[in-house]
């Protein structure tokens, strides 16, 4: 009934506006995903504020393969898993995808989340991944506490105190006239005076040295060697303090601190970045030791994993191992005293 | 360039090629074309709202405002006119609707209530606040995907709905914001569809390009070619080229913007359309490409209020303040130079902003084309941001291209479209005032003007 | 030939001449040798400060940062393009040789009008812009002496 010219014009208009939608329908939501064997999840990233990861929990079975192909759709953002899986995806721009193929071992919950800086609620940008246990996938193991914070709670510490000169069993060495530091420690200079001082053996011991500030270890130095000064005795803890920070671990954790902290408490930690102005709380100055040096390792540590009470610190416990965290206490240590190059 | 345009004489105009005759009367012509741009136009639409939010990785962003748009004003308005009107989908699916058919020519009359358009819209003026309407969110349908499939699908179902209520198309020639300017422009052109003799016409009784035959329809434009003087009105959708049995219809070379000086067709709703474009041209340059982050985000509707500002300034500057200067001109001009209908003399000096308001956007979207036509590598091989690579270049990364070039072009073509305007003032003002002279005084105001305006460009590109 | 047409041409013929010496004749450049450090801040859709101004032949050292998203610095011209994330400075260090206004874009996809994230470096003297105005001057003078003696006074 038609002429063969508009029969075939009818067929091509079918064909564009029907046909071509079904065809790349079809093929990216159907028949691509059942192509690529493996299960495939599809997050996208927009800032906390538009929605963050979507979707933002999943679960997978331990041993399972799954791919998982994040893009991101308004802001630049980047995607990291943790803890303790070193999966690093890097930054994503908006319209770009990036992919990675991952098998869990161990049951148990892990996060996926946002490490480049992407908005005043960037640090809300976190999802979960529920691994399941073959045998038994309803059984949702439960995180063992972590030791530390454990044995803090269980020594009455406020983890959210602002000083901790008092706490723990040096009780008996009252703090509170601790001298002001009036130039930043050096632990270089610090060198060369320890070499000439009697150290208590505590300072060998790791543990010690973690549940004690340095003012607290510069006062133990006083009580041994009376007649240095104390701005001696400051470097010579700077450098203490320091010189067992593995040079590779504090070069893990530096870009690690760029990501996650400097945007509040400053590239160099001046507790000056450009969220400062816009926290609960002024953050914290690293880079200042009359700060610093009143404060433990382990307090920090408990910090950085459980987060701040109102002050908007976010926690770091479900994204990074204890000794990621370590690692990120030794280079906020290094922040607030003058680095020791002679042996770098 | 500014050798004065001799119209042509009113009779024996040459007939097209021979091939090109052919290819004009083949009823597939049309269609064909409109097929391949409704591909693509429905992959705009589709890459718009299925595909990623992010503007530069999105096809119906990227081959829309960066190819399409560079295409339209760099290459088609100026050197073809009204050819993106022959291929352009947007009404096509209301056509083939009407007539039932696609390329078949279907007897009888068209499938449409047939109501006439109401004569107070018998005009430029809907397409107008259209586009000005459209300029205020254009930091907004520019930049979101989804926004602008919608916007573009809108068009299309307005399209739709117009074909289904009145006769022809009512769309294009009296709604769509994007007709209005091409047809404005569209009078720059070298090309032109017109009769060969008027004779003929006027001793043919039956206008078979009017009423149609078994060749085509009658024009869907609603222009009678026979007595066809500029290209503004007319689609170049090859109908009367059919239909016309005198074989009287050419499509021919002319020297560029000829259009301007056929005084009779004069009017208020086009000369605003050339204000409208000048204008927008100019806020563009200055809020898109310029240097402040407050009148971007003011554009970008970052609160409510700050949109209305800036919209508010945005038709405030389009409708009074530029036209107030042009009368302004005209009227000092008026002043030296004589006593003359000062309405006639500031709609005629308006198309002086005809050549300048097409060389401002020019140059204007060389300013975002060189910069980001990139883009359009690693779109056409991942359409949708969805990670596809089809021709190998989805990675294919953002590179400027030649901005030193950029400015030399920039420079050239105002220079060009000033010389061009000046030109424009002097002739029209010659159909005012007899004398030489008269004349040459009359247009001084409005140089200087278009001078003014001419250096505000350089200073936002340059300064 | 009638005289109109020869003195059109000839008008035509000096305008062309004059357009082609304005933007090709050599000036002097004027080189400073000074050092200039500027600090830049980035933030949906602006640069701060969104204008800078040298003398060419300067030596531009420009701190970056940004306050919101990661953004990119792309400097037209000068083949420089850095990234920066929030809460990381970066440094850039060139030579100002060239002239002319080069315009600063983003170059990371930053948001919705993240194509319109544009400020400006002018190296003095601006002698492209200065061109463009002469330029512009002399396409006003030919035209107008064009029309006034070359136009059909009948």
């Amino acid at each position: 009934m038609f002429k063969r010219s508009e029969f075939i014009a009818r067929l091509t208009v079918g064909v564009i506006l029907i046909g071509l939608p079904a065809l790349i329908l079809g093929y990216q939501f159907i028949v691509r995903p059942q192509l690529s064997g493996i299960r495939t999840i599809d997050i996208s990233a927009s800032s906390p504020e538009n929605g963050g990861f979507q979707p933002n929990s999943f679960s997978v079975t331990a041993g399972e393969t799954v791919m998982l192909r994040f893009t991101s759709i308004d802001v630049t953002h980047g995607v990291a898993i943790g803890p303790g899986l070193g999966v690093d995806l890097g930054q994503i721009d908006p319209g770009h995808i990036k992919e990675v193929t991952l098998t869990f071992d161990e049951a148990g919950t892990y996060t996926f989340y946002c490490n480049t800086w992407c908005s005043v609620n960037h640090w809300r940008m976190r999802g979960v991944i529920d691994v399941r246990d073959r045998v038994n996938p309803n059984v949702i193991p439960t995180a063992l506490p972590d030791p530390v914070i454990a044995a803090l709670v269980a020594e009455g510490v406020d983890i959210d105190a602002s000083v901790h000169n008092r706490s723990s069993a040096m009780s008996s060495m009252p703090m509170d006239d601790a001298p002001v530091l009036v130039e930043r420690p050096s632990a270089e200079r610090g060198a060369t005076i320890a070499a000439a001082l009697t150290i208590p053996t505590e300072f060998q011991d790791d543990a010690w040295r973690q549940s004690h500030t340095p003012q607290q270890a510069i006062a133990l130095l006083l009580t041994q060697n009376p007649n240095t000064p104390q701005t001696d005795l400051a470097d010579a803890v700077a450098y203490l303090w320091t010189r067992s920070a593995a040079s590779e671990s504090l070069a893990r954790a530096a870009p690690y601190y760029a990501q996650n902290c400097a945007a509040c408490h400053g590239e160099t930690g001046g507790g000056d970045g450009f969220m400062a102005a816009q926290t609960a709380e002024t953050p914290v100055a690293f880079a200042d030791p009359n700060y610093l040096f009143t404060m433990r390792g382990d307090v920090l540590y408990a910090k950085i994993r459980r987060g701040g009470m109102g002050t908007d610190m976010p926690n770091f416990g479900t994204l990074l191992t204890p000794d990621e965290t370590w690692a990120l206490v030794d280079y906020l240590w290094s922040l607030s005293v003058e680095p020791n190059n002679s042996n770098r | 360039m500014i050798t004065l345009p001799r119209p042509a004489p009113p009779s024996a105009r040459p007939a097209m090629p021979a091939a090109l005759k052919t290819l004009l009367k083949a009823r597939w012509f049309q269609p064909a074309l409109q097929l391949i741009t409704l591909f693509g136009f429905t992959l705009a639409i589709l890459a718009g709202f299925f595909g990623t939010p992010a503007g530069s990785r999105n096809f119906g962003i990227v081959f829309v405002w960066i190819v399409w748009w560079a295409l339209l004003i760099i290459v088609l308005v100026p050197f073809f006119g009204r050819v993106w009107c022959t291929v352009c989908p947007l009404p096509a699916p209301g056509e083939w609707l009407q007539r039932r058919g696609i390329i078949r020519r279907t007897p009888g009359k068209l499938h449409t209530l047939g109501k006439r358009f109401p004569k107070r819209f018998k005009n430029m003026w809907l397409q107008n606040f259209g586009f000005l309407g459209i300029a205020s969110f254009s930091a907004i349908i520019l930049t979101r995907p989804h926004i602008s499939a919608g916007v573009l699908l809108a068009f299309v179902l307005a399209a739709l709905g117009l074909s289904l209520v009145y006769e022809k198309r009512v769309f294009c020639r009296y709604v769509c914001p994007v007709g209005g300017f091409i047809g404005l422009y569209a009078m720059m052109a070298p090309l032109e569809l017109r009769v060969r003799d008027c004779k003929t016409c006027l001793e043919h009784g039956a206008k078979d390009c009017v009423v149609g035959n078994d060749q085509g329809y009658g024009c869907p434009w609603m222009v009678y070619p026979g007595n066809l003087k500029r290209n503004t009105y007319c689609g170049l959708c090859f109908e009367c080229i059919k239909t016309c049995p005198k074989d009287n219809i050419t499509i021919r070379l002319r020297p560029f913007g000829s259009d301007l000086f056929v005084a009779q067709e004069r009017r208020l709703d086009e000369a605003y359309k050339a204000f409208i474009m000048l204008g927008c041209a100019l806020v563009y340059s200055t809020v898109l490409l310029g240097r402040w982050g407050w009148l971007k985000n003011w554009a970008n509707m970052d609160t409510l209020p700050h949109w209305l500002l800036y919209a508010a300034g945005l038709w405030l500057f389009n409708l009074v303040l530029l036209p107030g200067l042009f009368w302004g001109a005209a009227w000092i001009g008026r002043k030296l130079a004589g006593e003359m209908k000062i309405r006639d003399l500031f709609v005629a000096f308006a198309y002086t902003l005809v050549p300048l308001g097409l060389a401002a956007w020019i140059a204007f979207s060389l300013g975002f084309v060189f910069v980001n036509g990139s883009y359009a590598l690693s779109v056409l091989s991942d359409p949708f941001g969805w990670g596809w690579n089809l021709f190998g270049t989805a990675d294919a990364a953002w590179t400027p291209f030649a901005p030193q070039l950029l400015s030399f072009l920039q420079v050239g073509v105002l220079s060009v479209g000033l010389m061009f305007a000046v030109n424009t003032a002097y002739r029209s003002a010659r159909q005012f005032y007899a004398d030489h002279r008269g004349a040459f005084t009359a247009m001084l105001p409005v140089a200087g003007l278009l001078t003014l305006i001419t250096g505000v460009f350089m200073v936002l590109y340059l300064g | 030939m009638p005289p109109l047409i020869v003195k059109r041409r000839l008008i035509l013929l000096c305008a062309l001449l004059v357009f082609v010496a304005v933007w090709f004749v050599p000036l002097p450049a004027l080189r400073a040798s000074g050092t200039h450090e500027f600090s830049l801040d980035m933030r949906q859709f602006e640069f701060t400060p969104g204008r800078i101004e040298v003398q060419q032949g300067d030596q531009v050292t420009i701190t970056l940062s940004s306050s919101d998203v990661v953004h990119g610095f792309y400097l037209d011209g000068y083949q420089i393009n850095q990234r920066v994330e929030p809460g990381i400075t970066r440094q850039i260090t060139f030579t100002a040789d060239q002239t002319g206004k080069f315009r600063y874009r983003c170059a990371v996809s930053c948001g919705a009008l993240h194509p319109f994230m544009i400020g400006e470096l002018v190296v003095n003297n601006n002698f492209p812009f200065w061109r463009a105005l002469t330029l512009l001057g002399v396409s006003l003078i030919s035209t107008l002496v064009y029309l006034y003696f070359g136009a059909n006074k009948a």
